[in-house]
C-alpha cells in the first residue's frame, strides 16, 4: 500500500513541474499584460511603459522564471500584480471555498447519482429506469449556468427559501452555509449526477449479468445482500474512476458557478486574474490547484487499492 | 497680487464654480440649520456590484469598481461638484498667484483620519509625493516645480510654468490625488493601506466576494455647503455600514434586487427593465450618457489612412442601427464627446455625423481608390455592447462593398493590440467607450487625441497640425471662452477628419429598493446622504 502513495507521490513532482513550466510560458504568450489591464484605456506610451518596467515586465523571459522558480523553493508563490496581496495567502482563502463547494457537490453526487443509476438497473426496462435515464440526460445536456439562473428564480425570487447569492463560511456559520451553498453545489452536481447515474447503471447491469451474481441468487441469499456485498462493490472500480474525474470536474465547473453565485472560490479568482493578466496570481493558483487535484489522484489510486487485492498485489 | 477660485478653471467649470461660491456664502450665512440630517440612521445598505474589486489603492487604479468604493473611503483637495466641475473639499479655499505660477490651498480644519489622526498640510504632501511615485497618471504633476507646507494648515504647489488648467487636472476622479496618513506614503503599488478622510471606512476587504464598510463617526463635513453635491459637498453617512457585494451575473443582480437582498444595483439589463418598473418595491434610475460608444480609426494603416476612405465610412453609417443593437435600444444618439446636459457640449461635426448616405459614401470610396483590401473590425466580447456595434458596423460597411471583417479577441488582448507603437499593423478600426473622460470634461476627452495616445495613430511625425495647435489652446489660454473655442475646432476637425466614429451615449440603468432615500445616480455610486425609510 506505502509503495502505491510513494509511487503517486514521486509521479506528482513532474506533474507539477510541467504544469508550472507551461502555465508560465502560456501566460507570457498570449498577447495582452497585468500593465496595461492597470493603467486602462486612458495610458500614453510612456505611461504603460514605465509600469511595465515597475513590475519587472520588460526583464528577460528567462529572469523571470528564474526568480518566480526562486521563490517557489523558499515557498513564495509572489505576489498578486492587481490585488498587491500574497498569493499563497489569498490562494488559502480561496481554495477552501471550491474545496467545500466541490465536495457538497460530490456529496450530492453520490447520493443521489449512485442511487438513481442503482435503482434504475435493478429496474432496467421499467417507467422508473426510463424517467431516471431523462433525467440524468437533463443533467447532461442543460449548462449548469442555465439550470442555475432557473434555480435562483424558483427557489429565492418564487419560493424566498434560498438567498440568491453571496457566501458564508462554513466554520463561521454551517447553516448560512448550507443555505448560500445548495443551489451552487446542486447546479455543479446535476451534471455530474447524470454521469454517475449512467455510468452506474450500465456498470451494474454488467456485474448484475455476472455468473457469481446467479450463483450468489442460486445460493439464496438476500436480494439487497447481492446487490450491495457482491455487485455494488464490484461496480465501484470504475465508479472510482469517474469519482476522481468528477471533482477534477467539479473545480473547473466552480469557474461559472461561483460567478453566477458569486462566491469568492479559487474559479472566480482565477477568471479574473487571467482576464487581467496577473501573472503571479495565475501562476501561483493553477499550482496550487493542480497540487490538489494530484493529491486527489493520489487518493483515487489508494481507493483502487482498498477495492481492488489484484491492484496491491500488481504494484507491489 | 492674487486671484480666487473661479479664474483658472474651464469655461463649464469656471460658471459652475461662481455658482457654487454662491451656494456656498448662503450656507454659510442663513442656512447652517438647514444643513442636511439623515432622515434615519441605521441599517447595512448592500449595493450589488457588477465587477470585481481587486484593490482599494485609489493612486494606482484606474478601474471603475475601485472607485466605486474607494470614492466613498478616500478624498482629496479638490473634487468635482454634480456637474463634474471643480470645488473645493479638503481644501478649504485656494488662491492663484497673477502670474499663474503659486497655488495656494488652505487645509480645511478639524479632519481627521480614520485611525483618529489629524490631518495636515504634512499628510497632504506625503499624499503628493506617493502620487508622484506611484500613480499612472502621474505626469498630471510633471509641470509642478515643487510642493511645500509653510505651516499645517497650508499647502503651496510652484508650477513651473503657468497652466490654467492645472486646477481641472487634479480634480479629476480618473486617479485622484486621495490624501492619506504622511505615515503612508510608501506604501508599495496596490498595497495602500486603506485609511481615508471620507464619511466612510473600511471594515472588510474580500476580493470577489465584498467590502464592507461602516459609518466614520469622526467625520467632520464640509460645512461650507448644506448638501452632497457631486463628490463633495455636505456629506454625512446614514448607514451603519455598506456592503459592496460583487455580483457579476447580472440576471443574479435582478434577482436579488427583487428579492430584497440587495438593496441598489448598478447596470440592469435592458430586458429585466420594464418587468422591474411594475414592482412597486423597486425604484428604476436611469444614469444618463453613461459613456460615448466609439470606433477609432486606424490612421497608420491602410486602408484607413486615408482620410477619404474614413469619411466614406463616416458619411454610410446609421448611428442608430448601430446604438440599437449595441444597447437594445438603451441610448441617444449624441454628436461629439461631451454629454448635452454639460456647459462644453457642442455639436460642432454635426454634418459628419449620422450621414446614413451610401452614394456619398460610395463616391467617396471610389476617390479612395479602394480596391477591396480586407479593412479589420478589433472588437471584444467581453463587452457585448463592443461587439454588437462591430457586427453591425462591419454589415453596413459590406453593403456598398468594403471587405469588413471582424477580430475578436478578448479585452485584454484587444487593448494590447490596439496600444501598440505606431504603426500598428493588424486592425484598421478599434471598438471602445468613453466614459470617464466624457465626463470629466472636454480637456480630458481631448487628450486621447494628442500624439503618444494610443487612441490616436497618426504615422510618425504626421499628427494632424490643427489638433495640435487647437489642443495647445485648450491648455494654454487664459479665458476659458478661448479654451471652449478650441475644443469646438477640434470635435469638428476630428469628426470631419474621421479619426473617430463616436457612434452615441449609452445610458447605464440602476435600480434601489423603494424604501431607499436620497440615492441619486452618478459616475460613482454614491452612499452619503442615503437612508432607509
Amino acid at each position: 500500500m506505502w509503495g502505491v502513495v510513494l509511487r503517486s507521490i514521486m509521479g506528482a513532482i513532474p506533474v507539477l513541474l510541467i504544469v508550472s513550466l507551461i502555465t508560465f510560458g502560456l501566460m507570457r504568450l498570449i498577447p495582452g499584460d497585468p500593465a496595461a489591464a492597470i493603467a486602462g484605456l486612458t495610458a500614453t506610451a510612456e505611461q504603460l511603459e514605465q509600469l511595465r518596467q515597475d513590475l519587472g515586465l520588460n526583464e528577460p523571459f528567462v529572469v523571470q522564471l528564474a526568480k518566480w522558480y526562486g521563490g517557489l523553493i523558499q515557498g513564495d508563490l509572489g505576489r498578486s500584480i492587481l490585488m498587491g496581496q500574497d498569493v499563497l495567502e489569498v490562494t488559502l482563502i480561496r481554495l477552501p471555498v471550491t474545496i467545500a463547494l466541490s465536495l457538497y457537490a460530490l456529496v450530492l453526487t453520490l447520493v443521489l447519482g449512485l442511487t438513481s443509476g442503482i435503482i434504475a438497473a435493478l429496474r432496467q426496462n421499467t417507467v422508473v429506469d426510463q424517467l431516471t435515464m431523462v433525467m440524468a440526460m437533463i443533467g447532461i445536456s442543460v449548462p449548469n449556468f442555465f439550470l442555475g439562473l432557473l434555480m435562483i428564480l424558483l427557489f429565492a425570487v418564487y419560493l424566498g427559501w434560498l438567498p440568491t447569492g453571496g457566501y458564508i463560511p462554513l466554520w463561521d456559520d454551517p447553516i448560512g452555509w448550507l443555505r448560500t451553498s445548495t443551489m451552487p453545489a446542486l447546479s455543479l452536481a446535476l451534471l455530474q449526477m447524470g454521469l454517475l447515474a449512467r455510468i452506474t447503471r450500465s456498470t451494474m447491469l454488467e456485474v448484475l449479468r455476472q455468473d457469481y451474481i446467479r450463483t450468489a441468487r442460486a445460493k439464496g441469499l438476500p436480494r439487497r445482500l447481492v446487490v450491495v456485498k457482491h455487485a455494488l462493490t464490484n461496480a465501484l472500480i470504475p465508479i472510482t474512476t469517474v469519482v476522481g474525474i468528477i471533482i477534477s470536474l467539479s473545480i473547473s465547473g466552480a469557474v461559472v458557478t461561483e460567478s453566477l453565485f458569486s462566491i469568492p472560490g479559487m474559479g472566480q479568482l482565477l477568471t479574473q486574474a487571467v482576464l487581467n493578466r496577473d501573472y503571479p496570481m495565475v501562476q501561483g493558483g493553477l499550482l496550487l490547484t493542480t497540487a490538489f487535484l494530484v493529491m486527489v489522484n493520489i487518493l483515487v489510486d489508494i481507493a483502487y487499492a482498498i477495492l481492488d487485492p489484484r491492484v496491491r498485489y500488481e504494484r507491489s | 497680487m492674487v486671484r480666487t477660485g473661479w479664474a483658472p478653471l474651464g469655461f463649464a467649470a469656471a460658471m459652475a464654480f461662481v455658482g457654487t461660491l454662491g451656494a456656498g456664502a448662503l450656507a454659510s450665512t442663513s442656512a447652517m440649520a438647514q444643513a442636511y440630517k439623515c432622515p434615519k440612521v441605521g441599517g447595512d445598505f448592500v449595493f450589488g456590484q457588477e465587477a470585481n474589486v481587486n484593490s482599494l489603492d485609489q493612486m494606482t487604479s484606474t478601474t471603475i469598481s475601485t472607485r466605486n468604493v474607494a470614492m466613498n473611503i478616500f478624498e482629496s483637495l479638490m473634487a468635482r461638484d454634480e456637474g463634474n466641475n471643480p470645488i473645493t473639499d479638503l481644501a478649504e479655499s485656494f488662491t492663484e498667484s497673477a502670474d499663474g505660477l503659486v497655488y495656494s490651498f488652505k487645509i480645511r480644519q478639524g479632519v481627521k483620519f480614520h485611525n483618529g489622526k489629524a490631518m495636515t498640510s504634512a499628510d497632504v504632501s506625503a499624499s503628493w509625493d506617493r502620487y508622484k511615485r506611484v500613480a499612472v497618471e502621474r505626469n498630471i504633476l510633471d509641470n509642478v516645480e515643487k510642493w511645500e507646507t509653510p505651516d499645517a494648515n497650508t499647502f503651496v504647489v510652484t508650477m513651473k510654468r503657468p497652466q490654467p488648467t492645472f486646477i481641472e487636472f487634479i480634480s479629476s476622479f480618473s486617479q485622484p490625488i486621495v490624501i492619506i496618513p504622511a505615515e503612508h506614503k510608501d506604501d508599495a503599488p496596490q498595497q495602500l493601506r486603506t485609511v481615508g478622510t471620507g464619511p466612510w471606512q473600511l471594515v472588510e476587504f474580500l476580493p470577489g466576494s465584498h467590502v464592507r464598510l461602516k459609518r466614520n463617526d469622526a467625520y467632520t463635513p464640509n460645512t461650507k455647503y448644506t448638501e452632497r453635491t457631486g463628490f463633495g459637498g455636505y456629506k454625512q453617512a446614514c448607514f451603519n455600514t455598506v456592503t459592496f457585494r460583487i455580483v457579476t451575473e447580472a440576471g443574479a443582480r435582478v434577482a436579488g434586487l427583487r428579492t430584497g437582498e440587495l438593496h441598489g444595483v448598478e447596470d440592469i439589463p435592458f430586458i429585466s427593465v420594464a418587468d422591474l418598473k411594475k414592482d412597486n418595491r423597486i425604484t428604476i434610475l436611469p444614469l444618463e450618457n453613461w459613456w460615448v460608444h466609439v470606433s477609432s480609426a486606424n490612421t497608420s494603416q491602410p486602408p484607413t489612412d486615408n482620410p477619404k476612405f474614413r469619411q466614406a465610412v463616416m458619411a454610410l453609417l446609421d448611428m442608430e442601427e448601430i446604438m440599437e443593437a449595441a444597447t437594445d435600444g438603451n441610448f441617444k444618439l449624441n454628436v461629439g464627446f461631451q454629454y448635452p446636459h454639460q456647459a462644453s457640449y457642442t455639436d460642432a461635426g454635426k454634418e459628419f455625423y449620422n450621414q446614413k448616405n451610401a452614394t456619398k459614401a460610395k463616391a467617396l470610396l471610389a476617390e479612395a481608390g479602394y480596391k477591396n483590401e480586407p479593412v479589420f473590425l478589433l472588437t471584444n466580447k467581453d463587452y457585448p455592447s463592443m461587439y454588437n456595434a462591430a457586427l453591425v458596423m462591419s454589415q453596413q460597411m459590406q453593403s456598398i462593398g468594403i471587405k469588413a471583417e471582424l477580430k475578436v479577441v478578448d479585452w485584454p488582448t484587444s487593448v494590447q493590440m490596439q496600444g501598440q507603437a505606431s504603426p500598428s499593423p493588424g486592425w484598421n478600426f478599434f471598438f471602445t467607450g468613453y466614459g470617464t473622460q466624457p465626463a470629466l470634461g472636454a480637456l480630458a476627452t481631448m487628450n486621447f487625441f494628442m500624439g503618444t495616445n494610443p487612441n490616436y495613430k497618426p504615422k510618425p511625425g504626421q499628427e494632424d497640425p490643427v489638433l495640435k495647435a487647437e489642443w495647445e489652446n485648450m491648455n494654454q489660454k487664459t479665458d476659458p471662452k478661448e479654451r471652449q473655442a478650441a475644443f469646438v475646432k477640434m470635435q469638428h476637425r476630428i469628426l470631419e477628419q474621421a479619426l473617430v466614429f463616436p457612434f452615441g451615449s449609452l445610458t447605464k440603468v440602476q435600480g434601489v429598493r423603494s424604501n431607499v432615500v436620497g440615492y441619486k445616480p452618478f459616475r460613482i455610486p454614491r452612499f452619503s446622504n442615503v437612508s432607509f425609510q
